[in-house]
């Protein structure tokens, strides 16, 4: 990437933003990771280091340095954990005026959404938000799609002027770094000095895991999922006995979820809410506006079922059914119990 | 020559009113009218809004607005929710009864409560003698060591089951030409003799209770009477104009606008032949007539209530709102309903209960009959 | 005490209910939001309520400070009407085209000068752009803590503040002190209706209009100019797919997608 080589003879720099998350590596960790990776795979000339701020995360960082990562700055202090804004950003803001990165990205989880504009600001520089796509021009520009107006409208932005250019990634959309045999160089940080000067004003105290109900969305092979053409609690646990049946996951719409018909809102899928990549989706009562569509939309195979012909969400089908999905569902409930009863009885 | 125009607070009221309903009546709509349920939650809910006592000044705990802001509040609870707007409206003949012939002592009693809709009120004039024939009430109440005691039944009384408060009109005399002289009480429902009857099955309006009230040597004080002995027929008609008629064509205009809304839905959406059930001749007519219906009533409805706040009798005007209102809202669903087809007459639809509840209306607050009678006798005379 | 002062950060936003009919100009490549309704956006009403409910506790005032243009400020009067002591817009030419950072100087312009304050609330996302930015940043420039995600919020008498922020799978419970910028999910709290009084009562609540010379903002810090982020090529997403119709009764319609879980392995 002869167009990217900097004036200051240094290499084109892409760095992530790992988190420690419950003693793991998030999962969007790996996957702009992985992006990243990607994009310095397709430009050429190009380093990819990540950075990982936390506490007891020298094995993370490896990790890190064994999925692709050239180097890994690593942060290692008790005063990094739990995560607060004013401390990871400290530490980040720091790191990113010594080393002078030219792209930084973060994963769009609960505290990257957070953090990411805590450093921006401080680094009066551009960021583009929940980003679902990226790529880097020849000249080591990125651009970055976010989706906005409910999913309808995608937009590319551009931080022209300003270094780094930042973006927070929306979790699910990139697939992660694999494990290799590689590994990069994990440099240690002297935190003490990284977070001197810092006032630091909050207090994180404790950390409170809720186990969800159900098998997780992420990683589930089977998708089931509902939309307002539900219309009510007790119709919902059809399908929630349809994917207990196929093992799956029950996912639903924002409408669904604003009606409180399923368990909480990390079943929704959706813009604003969870990607999945299923083997099989199965969507009802789903009228498929596009703020969930762009969440399904690496799933394997997508079948709607839907009463209205006119439903946007058979566009974005492979398989699309025009019924009330109470026809539809109780009798393939049936239908699979018995193709599972008679597996074994089949000559 | 002025168009129809609301004030910007009057469409800021309208918008508020009608995320409320929107949020919190119309998904229990359906359910109200299979369980013929009315739903106290959400009538304490609206008092806490203001729409119990929105003509009620703020000294006695109201809104301190008119009958106009009253009417926009019936149409969009009417919209979704007829029966409840009922109950509300009924409610307000009650409220108003005591507002506009109470002493101070009276309203300074019951009006905090009715206006903030901790208490629920009600008016009962009907008797199984008829409701067109108001002179014709039977129930008596006599003088007895500085009480009244009140006997006698009354039927098709709104909120009957739960009005705490109810004005009810009884015989006490006879006037200078002898015929029978009616006054008003107001008599809460825990009095001695005192209770709500059998609750009616109705066809429509089902989010109210409608029954009757029973006044078995029912003993209530001297300040009990209200607005003057001899008084109450000539109360209770005035109340059935400025507070019966309008809200009953408020709702009216609610139902439709509902089945307008509804059948524009529906011709939108529903294919037939390869495109929308709207693009059809047919469809357009019965969807124009049904706007054409709703522009009139809204004319006539908000025109009648300007006219009676600006302190004009109305009375024709009135009773050609509620008449044509009323009516109108059953063309306008038996329209939505047969461009429905099929679907029209699927409970899962509403508009079956658009049509139950637009029948009902027409025989609350004076029946399209008596609505005649009324605009003619105006006119003739 | 005599209470604190909140300021809560509003926008009016093109009514989610419209969103699907968003067009893309093909002309201009613009976006035509042409008769698309104004609303207050659906997390400012949480972060309103929120204030309102501290302002019951304690007593003090609620300011809400918005940066929409001038026409859009009738709608911060229907906020007014939920509840909020005065409303301030903070509108001017110069601050079109901005990005979060930029935006979030002319807020934290115009906070500074219904200064002193003891809280900033804010929904956690506009529901047309959603970066989930504003708070964290505006807390950045006004140099006080700041915390995004916000599920539950108390706050005692001497200022101290206990916040609950959402995590995946769980929460985190965080300590500070006002002055503080919060943003907050709508998770926190169920707002409460406009009543009739309110309504009336907003008709005599102030709406003050501020603009880049009122508010002293170093104009290349702010709108287009001072964006550090500038938007590109506007598209709508196509997910299409093949789209194949399945006919037939439930009974065949049920077989052919057991054929389909079949082949894709995820049954039997």
């Amino acid at each position: 990437m002869t167009g990217v080589a900097k004036a200051a003879g240094r290499k084109y720099a892409i760095w992530i933003v790992a988190e420690q998350a419950g003693g793991k590596l998030a999962p969007v960790s790996l996957e702009i990771l992985g992006q990243a990776l990607r994009m310095a795979r397709e430009a050429g000339a190009c380093d990819v280091a990540a950075v990982l701020a936390g506490k007891d995360a020298g094995g993370l960082a490896e990790e890190l340095a064994l999925s692709g990562a050239d180097k890994v700055f690593l942060a290692d202090d008790p005063r990094l954990s739990p995560y607060q804004n004013d401390t990871h950003g400290a530490v980040l803001t720091r790191l990113i005026a010594r080393e002078d990165p030219d792209v930084v990205l973060f994963g769009a989880s609960a505290c990257g959404e957070e953090l990411a504009p805590t450093v921006a600001a401080r680094l009066d520089t551009g960021l583009g938000a929940h980003c679902t796509d990226l790529d880097l021009s020849a000249g080591g520009l990125l651009r970055m799609g976010v989706l906005g107006f409910g999913g309808r409208v995608h937009t590319e932005m551009f931080c022209p002027a300003k270094r780094p250019q930042m973006a927070s990634v929306k979790p699910g959309m990139f697939p992660p770094a694999p494990r290799g045999e590689r590994k990069g160089t994990v440099v240690r940080e002297d935190v003490a000095s990284l977070l001197e000067g810092e006032r630091i004003r909050l207090r994180a105290v404790k950390i409170v895991r809720e186990e969800p109900e159900g098998v997780p969305l992420e990683g589930a092979e089977v998708v089931v999922a509902g939309g307002f053409g539900i219309g009510g609690k007790e119709p919902w646990t059809l399908l929630e006995e349809l994917a207990r049946e196929l093992s799956g996951a029950v996912g639903c719409t924002r409408p669904a979820l604003d009606e409180g018909w399923t368990s909480g809102d990390h079943t929704m899928i959706g813009t604003s809410g969870r990607t999945v990549r299923p083997k099989v989706y199965l969507g009802f009562g789903i009228s498929g506006s596009p703020h969930h569509t762009v969440g399904i939309k690496d799933a394997g195979v997508i079948v709607s079922v839907n009463s209205d012909p006119r439903a946007p969400a058979f566009d974005s089908s492979d398989y699309c059914v025009v019924s009330d999905f109470r026809r539809i569902v109780p009798a393939l409930i049936r239908e699979i119990r018995k193709v599972k009863g008679d597996g074994l009885r089949d000559p | 020559m002025a168009e129809l125009k609301f004030t910007q607070q009057q469409e800021m009221l309208r918008k508020a009113v009608r995320e409320f309903v929107e949020k919190d009546v119309k998904p229990v709509a359906a359910r109200l009218d299979v369980e013929s349920r009315f739903p106290m939650d959400i009538f304490v809910k609206m008092g806490k809004l203001g729409f119990a006592g929105v003509f009620v000044p703020p000294q006695y705990g109201g809104a301190g607005l008119g009958m106009t802001e009253r009417a926009i509040i019936l149409e969009e609870l009417g919209r979704h929710a007829a029966g409840l707007a009922m109950a509300l409206m009924t409610h307000h003949l009650g409220v108003d009864a005591v507002l506009s012939y109470g002493t101070e002592e009276q309203k300074k009693k019951y009006l905090p409560d009715l206006a903030s809709g901790r208490k629920i009120s009600g008016l009962a004039v009907t008797e199984p003698t008829g409701g067109s024939d108001v002179a014709g009430q039977l129930a008596t109440a006599v003088r007895d060591n500085g009480n009244w005691v009140i006997n006698g039944r009354k039927c098709f009384i709104t909120n009957s089951s739960n009005a705490e408060v109810n004005v009810i009109t009884a015989r006490t005399g006879e006037d200078a030409k002898g015929r029978p002289a009616f006054s008003a009480f107001i008599v809460e429902n825990a009095v001695e003799g005192f209770s709500p009857g059998r609750e009616e099955d109705k066809v429509g309006l089902r989010g109210s209770s409608t029954g009757d009230l029973l006044m078995n040597g029912c003993k209530v004080g001297d300040a009990s009477l209200l607005g003057g002995e001899g008084n109450g027929m000539k109360m209770a008609l005035s109340l059935f104009t400025k507070i019966g008629r309008t809200g009953m064509a408020a709702i009216g205009l609610g139902i439709i606008r509902a089945c307008l809304e509804d059948g524009v839905k529906f011709a939108r959406e529903r294919v037939l032949y390869g495109k929308p059930l709207s693009k059809l001749q047919a469809i357009q007519f019965e969807i124009a007539r049904i706007r054409i219906d709703y522009e009139a009533a809204r004319l006539l409805t908000y025109n009648a209530v300007g006219l009676k706040e600006g302190g004009a009798g109305a009375d024709a005007e009135i009773a050609a709102a509620k008449y044509f209102a009323t009516e109108g809202a059953v063309r306008a669903a038996k329209r939505t309903m047969d461009l429905m087809g099929g679907y029209g007459v699927i409970n899962e639809y509403p508009v079956g209960r658009y049509m139950r509840d637009a029948l009902t209306t027409i025989s609350c607050g004076g029946t399209s009959h008596i609505m005649q009678i009324i605009v003619a006798g105006q006119t003739l005379n | 005490m005599s209470g604190f002062h909140i300021v809560v950060l509003v926008k009016p936003v093109p009514d989610p209910g419209w969103y699907d009919r968003v067009e893309i100009d093909p002309a201009t490549g613009a976006l035509a939001r042409q008769g698309m309704p104004s609303v207050l956006n659906p997390s400012d009403r949480h972060a309103l309520e929120e204030a309102l409910a501290l302002q019951e506790r304690f007593g003090g005032r609620v300011t809400l400070v918005s940066m929409t243009p001038e026409s859009s400020a009738e709608t911060l009067r229907e906020a007014l009407a939920m509840g909020g002591d005065e409303a301030v817009v903070l509108s001017d030419r110069a601050f079109g085209g901005s990005d979060s950072l930029a935006t979030s100087r002319v807020l934290a312009a115009g906070i500074a000068k219904v200064a002193p304050f003891d809280l900033v609330l804010a929904g956690n996302e506009s529901a047309d752009g959603g970066t989930v930015h504003v708070p964290s940043q505006v807390g950045e420039l006004l140099g006080v803590a700041h915390l995004v995600n916000v599920i539950r919020l108390e706050v005692d008498a001497d200022g101290s503040v206990r916040a609950r922020t959402r995590i995946e799978n769980g929460y985190v419970e965080v300590e500070g002190a006002l002055p503080m910028v919060l943003g907050v999910r709508r998770e926190i709290n169920t707002p409460r209706y406009t009543s009739l009084m309110g309504v009336i009562a907003s008709q005599g609540k102030p709406i003050r209009v501020l603009g880049a010379e009122d508010l002293g903002v170093d104009r290349s810090g702010v709108g287009m100019e001072g964006s550090n982020m500038r938007p590109g090529k506007l598209s709508r997403p196509g997910y299409r797919r093949k789209g194949e119709r399945v006919k037939g009764d439930p009974e065949e319609t049920v077989a052919r997608i057991v054929g389909i879980l079949r082949a894709e392995g995820v049954l039997g």
